[in-house]
């Protein structure tokens, strides 16, 4: 157990310090997600429509923020045949998906950190009033959507379709995550409610089944 | 009672049989398909500790395949796979630990320094003092004044010095090379080639892939000539010449 965290943090770290090097996946990853918050907000500026609601729209940034940050991350290891080099390290190869998960992770919430203040003031939503539980909704959901993410960039990225393949594959086994959340979260800002235990349970349900079905056969779908 | 693959006594070169000796590679039975076609066809190969076998074949002869399923890259159809005695198959992660591979790419991040790189993987491997090994390997290689320098700036030639750096971080056993010399040039290829011959002679079992016959010849103590999947010729280097070599990979 030791030994996988050592082994998922050298893995991470090595991550961070190329991002921090080629600046070429976070830069690009936040103006993508503020591009669309800002386009849906002007393009909303006129009168929202019935029954609209804003983290839903935070929602379709961070998918597409979040594809091209998984498509980004799997790329640096195409690049010269690296991955083959850590599929030939005397590590179980699961530990290769935890830690690409952890730095799409990471990546996201620095992702999230930029673009969801945008968004409250695009759409006058008034994150004051549970901040906590948009916290515990909207993480739940992205843990969920990184896990099958970076299970699926690896699968994707040998091929020539990558990015739109990627987003074909991962956004409507994504759907349950976003629905169930933004439902749980319009309870809760909209309705005023408290934040429903079975809609954090039902998300956290799908991210365990998500996490281990990831783990279980990424193995089997890596390919040097 | 039938014996694991290396349990079989490991021949010699000249054919002569050595005395209980635990073969460095062994598979039984190997076979690799691809959706309906057959790559590798029922591959029985013992490789001794400390010999340096050359694999030679046309292109699609399944050369590469049969490094990749050697160094756990890609699982096999069927068969078996034992390095240094250990199964590859129910311990992959004991296995990798013994092998080394070089291959087409360098397997290495572009964007971190060659340093950077073998320290890194020397970490992946545990090795007690990775900085320490990293600057030596790289003195070996001929790139410690390069070591800071990032891989994205190296030549072909630089970077496949630094891939062997990376490939030999752990002190592996068992070294496999696809192709090393692909791309090369004549002064980068001829330090290669010396390299290999200095980890031979401390005896390093070396798999070499490769096209160049003469060196193939030149490098290797055995020749494996593998025709359409299967392996065609088993035989010591010394006992072939190119022109014969050449025409045997071919089929002729």
């Amino acid at each position: 157990m030791t030994a996988a965290i050592r082994q998922i943090g050298l893995l991470v770290a090595k991550d961070l310090r190329i991002e921090s090097r080629s600046r070429q996946t976070l830069g690009l990853v936040i103006v993508l997600g503020l591009l669309i918050v800002t386009v849906l907000g002007l393009g909303l500026a006129a009168g929202k429509p019935a029954g609209f609601d804003a983290t839903a729209v935070l929602w379709v940034a961070y998918l597409f923020a979040g594809v091209l940050c998984f498509e980004k991350t799997m790329a640096v290891e195409r690049d010269e045949g690296a991955l083959a080099g850590l599929m030939l390290a005397p590590m179980d190869r699961g530990i290769i998906y935890l830690s690409k998960l952890a730095a799409n992770l990471l990546l996201m919430l620095a992702v999230a950190a930029v673009v969801t203040p945008v968004g409250v003031l695009f759409f006058g939503f008034d994150l004051s009033a549970a901040p906590g539980s948009f916290a515990i909704v909207m993480g739940s959901g992205i843990v969920g959507f990184a896990a099958v993410g970076t299970l699926f960039s690896a699968l994707v990225s040998s091929t020539r379709l990558a990015g739109g393949l990627l987003a074909m594959m991962v956004f409507p086994i994504a759907l349950p995550l976003v629905i169930t959340s933004t439902l749980t979260l319009m309870g809760v800002f909209r309705d005023g409610r408290e934040l429903a235990a079975g809609g954090v349970g039902v998300l956290v349900a799908f991210d365990v089944i998500f996490l281990t079905v990831s783990w279980l056969v990424f193995d089997w779908i890596l390919e040097p | 009672m039938n014996a694991t693959p290396s349990q079989v006594r490991a021949e010699s070169t000249a054919g002569e049989p050595r005395a209980a000796v635990l073969a460095a590679v062994a598979t039984r039975g190997l076979c690799k398909s691809i959706d309906t076609r057959s790559i590798l066809r029922d591959i029985e190969l013992t490789i001794a500790p400390g010999e340096c076998v050359t694999i030679l074949g046309a292109n699609g002869a399944g050369k590469s395949t049969l490094i990749k399923l050697l160094a756990t890259l890609t699982p096999p159809t069927t068969g078996s796979i034992e390095i240094l005695g250990c199964c590859a198959r129910r311990h992959p992660a004991d296995a990798r630990a013994r092998l080394g591979l070089i291959a087409h790419q360098a397997m290495l991040y572009r964007d971190l320094s060659a340093l950077e790189n073998l320290i890194f993987f020397g970490r992946l491997y545990n090795v007690a003092d990775p900085t320490a090994r990293a600057r030596q390997l790289l003195k070996v290689v001929g790139l410690l004044e390069r070591a800071n320098d990032p891989v994205k700036g190296f030549s072909r030639g630089m970077t496949q010095r630094v891939a062997i750096a990376r490939a030999l971080v752990h002190d592996p056993a068992v070294l496999l090379a696809d192709e090393p010399f692909a791309g090369l040039d004549a002064a980068s290829s001829a330090g290669l080639e010396r390299l290999i011959a200095q980890l031979h002679q401390r005896g390093k079992t070396i798999l070499l892939v490769n096209h160049d016959i003469a060196q193939s010849l030149r490098i290797s103590t055995r020749t494996i000539i593998l025709r359409e999947g299967r392996i065609a010729q088993d035989r010591s280097s010394s006992e072939l010449d190119a022109t014969a070599a050449l025409a045997e990979v071919n089929g002729l």
